[in-house]
């Protein structure tokens, strides 16, 4: 045998080497990406399920459900009558907000962007934390401003607060899909002789309706799972969540919890059913719009009362924001003697004495999950979209689930799915890290697939053409390309893991509190000035976190266009 | 002149889209703007149609001054290039639209609505979906909601090239026709020269918004004022009708 034979056999050899090596580890990647999520979401979404429906001889019943529906018919009738107006008052303020955000030019649009995002940042119960400081026995505006003196403490308050923190959220979606509508459409309406409040009338509102439903289906959800809300303001009226809250910190009871838990867990997942339909078909309706969109024209003064009535509530969204975080971050800095208020940064230093580690965690915890649930959303957004994976549709379905999931049945089973060998995991870090990141991953794998729709899947061919093996493909072509929206997903995930208390609640374990844990904590004991320390500290760095991102795209941004 | 356009001017940051254009068209006639992207003919029918307003200069309609006068109430029609059609309504909903606005009821409207339909020939598919029909149906549904409302007159911004090939050559005829068959004045955008060759009465070619030529087809085939119009036009030979018209277009 020759030299140069030898060295092309050699070469060979490392080539099969090199593909059996890739060949195996692809597999290996796709089966932690769906063992993932059957272990991290159907399962313990079935250990609900299982212990809901077992006796305390492990035998089968349904004793459980006759004790909820006897004991908590007040609590699941209070949780409907909250859902539905809720997703009413909320679906109401969004569109508002929407309409007033999209048909601004400039800087009108700009103001209202930061004010939604700055809102969807704020940590959770502060707007709980500033309804009892506003609005409360003592509040700044019905007691000292007004003289009145009132109970705060009811359901018609809990509507209020949910729907105000459930806006951004929606109103930004919403926005979204008034972005997506055909330019030409509007234009031909008007064309044809529509004033603006016909186009309104006539166009943009019936194209808008699935999306306005998706947005009524999800306040709903998230009424229903909302515990922290109706614990702290709720008063004498509890809704279930708050009632599975009470039964799992209270008394530990899990049987209960987990038949209660039923009564959320099968409504949100026949809605997350309706949700899918719904938001194929508005997508259908806007698929169709080929033409840019340079803002919405349509002077909603013109508009009639709908566009009257749409100012107002965006009016009264924005003011209502407004002084709930002026009101959050000037608790943190006011001292209350006698009535008289003098400025103080007493509660700064309490901040410090009870130590700065809640806070370091959480952000050790959310860069974790950012980094690695990041990249979790984006390989498992490719092997969707892009591979024939087995199950696909099975797959992406669960994968989505946790999206309308309510955090009490995500925490709870978690609770029971991991509390014993081989998986014991509760009282671990690693059980609120793996919550955090699939609860927020239905999100961060859309914004994946959306920015890999847009990539052509010939690039991926041409690597692969020249030679490249799977993991190759994914390493040198598709996560480079896909770096935008990578960088979002990271933002995403820090967000959401900073300010979710959702199921971490249930999850965590004392010795290593959370901040968002903390502020809870600080909020039911009565703690405001506490609260609103943390409150502050908690968007300060969220913001903060933003803001470097965006500088860094932006940079990046630069870079590569010179 | 039926529509003039008197020295009009429209810049976007400082960036002039539209020069010192005049030009006008005759009652019942079909004006074909002619160019390559970025010339400024989108602009030019942005402006007519009242969706942008000049910088300077007039239009004037049927002798009165539209410069001014919002879409909705102006007596111009358009036929968008992505046709801008209703997704949510049916075939019929969507051509009888324009109708609500002008004292029509029910009745009356769908009577006139299948009769417009019967024109472009979809009055079969009067209740099918948006998304169910094709892409030169969605043409003409388009143009048939633009007619209805019996424009002064009608402007139509490269309503074939969604089209393929041999739709494009089959709707160019219907096109024709229907102009004809109603009498409407019609201002066509087109960046494709065969198209504006067989379709117009006169062509007006654009460039860097200016206005290099007006004339016939057959003018401007012969006679062209410089050697960018003739570089641009780049057909090779021609067979005319005796009219005047384009009868066949050869390409070397």
């Amino acid at each position: 045998m020759t030299a140069a034979s030898k060295s092309t056999n050699k070469r060979a050899c490392k080539n099969a080497l090199f593909r059996i090596k890739e060949r195996a580890g692809d597999t290996v990647v796709l089966c932690v990406l769906l063992g993932g999520v059957l272990l991290f979401i159907l399962w313990p979404m079935l250990c609900i399920a299982l212990r809901s429906f077992r006796a305390a001889d492990g035998g089968f019943t349904l004793e459980a459900y006759s004790n909820v529906l006897s004991k908590y018919g007040t609590s699941i009738r209070n949780s409907v009558v909250v859902g539905i107006c809720t997703a009413i008052c909320t679906t109401i303020l969004s569109l508002s907000a929407a309409l007033t955000c999209a048909t601004r030019r400039s800087w009108g649009r700009t103001l209202c962007m930061i004010l939604l995002t700055a809102a969807m940042v704020a940590p959770p119960f502060v707007s709980s934390l500033a309804y009892i400081q506003l609005y409360g026995r003592r509040g700044w505006i019905t007691y000292r401003l007004l003289g009145l003196s009132w109970n705060p403490y009811n359901l018609a308050g809990v509507v209020a607060m949910q729907s105000l923190s459930f806006t951004p959220l929606n109103a930004l979606f919403l926005l979204g899909v008034l972005d997506k509508l055909d330019a030409d459409s509007l234009r031909s309406a008007r064309d044809l002789g529509a004033k603006p409040s016909a186009i309104l009338r006539d166009i943009v509102l019936p194209l808008m309706r699935p999306g306005l439903l998706v947005s009524m289906l999800l306040s709903f959800v998230r009424s229903l799972a909302d515990y922290g809300t109706p614990v702290i303001i709720g008063g004498r009226s509890v809704t279930l969540a708050a009632e599975v809250y009470l039964q799992v910190i209270g008394y530990s009871n899990l049987e209960k919890s987990s038949a209660m838990n039923m009564f959320l867990l099968v409504p949100s997942i026949l809605f997350f059913f309706i949700y899918r339909a719904l938001m194929r078909r508005s997508d259908k309706l806007t698929a169709g719009s080929r033409s840019a969109q340079g803002g919405l024209s349509l002077p909603l003064t013109r508009c009639g009362s709908v566009g009257w009535l749409a100012l107002i509530g965006s009016g009264l969204f924005f003011v209502l924001t407004l002084l709930q975080y002026g009101c959050v971050l000037l608790s943190g800095f006011l001292k209350s003697k006698k009535g008289v208020y003098s400025f103080t940064l007493d509660h700064w230093n309490e901040l410090w004495s009870i130590g700065a580690s809640p806070v370091v965690r959480s952000v050790v915890y959310a860069l974790i999950v950012a980094v690695v649930g990041t990249l979790f959303a984006a390989l498992f957004a490719y092997y969707m979209d892009r591979r024939r994976v087995p199950g696909r549709a099975f797959f992406d379905c669960i994968a989505t689930m946790p999206y309308m999931l309510p955090g009490t049945c995500f925490g709870i089973g978690y609770i029971l799915a991991f509390n014993h060998a081989p998986l014991k995991l509760t009282g671990t870090s690693i059980i609120v890290l793996a919550n955090m990141l699939f609860k927020q991953l239905p999100t961060s794998a859309k914004i994946c697939s959306a920015t890999l729709a847009q990539l052509q899947p010939a690039q991926e061919r041409s690597a692969q053409d020249l030679g490249a093996g799977r993991l190759a493909v994914i390493r040198d072509v598709v996560l480079p390309n896909m770096r935008p929206a990578l960088l979002s997903c990271f933002v995403y995930n820090f967000t959401s893991s900073m300010t979710t208390a959702g199921a971490i609640i249930f999850l965590i374990d004392p010795s290593r509190q959370l901040a968002v844990f903390r502020l809870f904590d600080a909020v039911y004991r009565g703690d405001y000035a506490l609260a609103s320390v943390l409150a502050s500290v908690i968007t300060a760095i969220v913001l903060a976190v933003e803001g470097l991102v965006w500088l860094l795209s932006r940079k990046e941004g630069k870079r590569r266009v010179s | 002149m039926y529509l003039e356009l008197e020295k009009l001017n429209k810049s976007f940051d400082g960036k002039s889209a539209v020069c010192d254009l005049s030009l006008g068209v005759e009652r019942g006639e079909l004006l074909c703007i002619l160019g390559s992207s970025g010339c400024g003919k989108t602009t030019t029918l942005n402006m007519i149609g009242g969706f942008l307003a000049p910088d300077s200069g007039t239009i004037l309609l049927d002798g009165q001054d539209v410069t001014n006068m919002p879409p909705e109430r102006r007596p111009v029609s358009t036929v968008f290039q992505s046709y801008g059609l209703f997704p949510h309504m049916t075939v019929l909903e969507n051509v009888t639209y324009g109708l609500k606005f002008r004292r029509y009821n029910r009745a009356q409207a769908r009577e006139k609505g299948m009769k417009y339909l019967e024109l472009v020939g979809l009055a079969d598919r009067a209740n099918a979906h948006i998304h169910e029909i094709s892409g030169g149906q969605q043409q003409r549904v388009a143009l048939a909601r633009s007619l209805i409302v019996e424009p002064k007159l009608c402007l139509l911004d490269e309503p074939l090239s969604n089209l393929d090939a041999a739709l494009r050559a089959r709707m160019r005829g219907e096109l024709k026709r229907l102009q004809r068959e109603l009498d409407i004045t019609m201002v066509f955008v087109t960046h494709d020269q065969e198209e504006a060759l067989i379709l117009a009465d006169r062509i007006a070619v654009m460039e860097h918004g200016h206005l290099l030529q007006l004339g016939t087809p057959e003018e401007v085939y012969r006679e062209p004022t410089n050697d960018t119009i003739a570089s641009f036009l780049g057909l090779k030979d021609i067979v005319w009708g005796e009219d005047g018209s384009v009868m066949k277009i050869i390409r070397r």
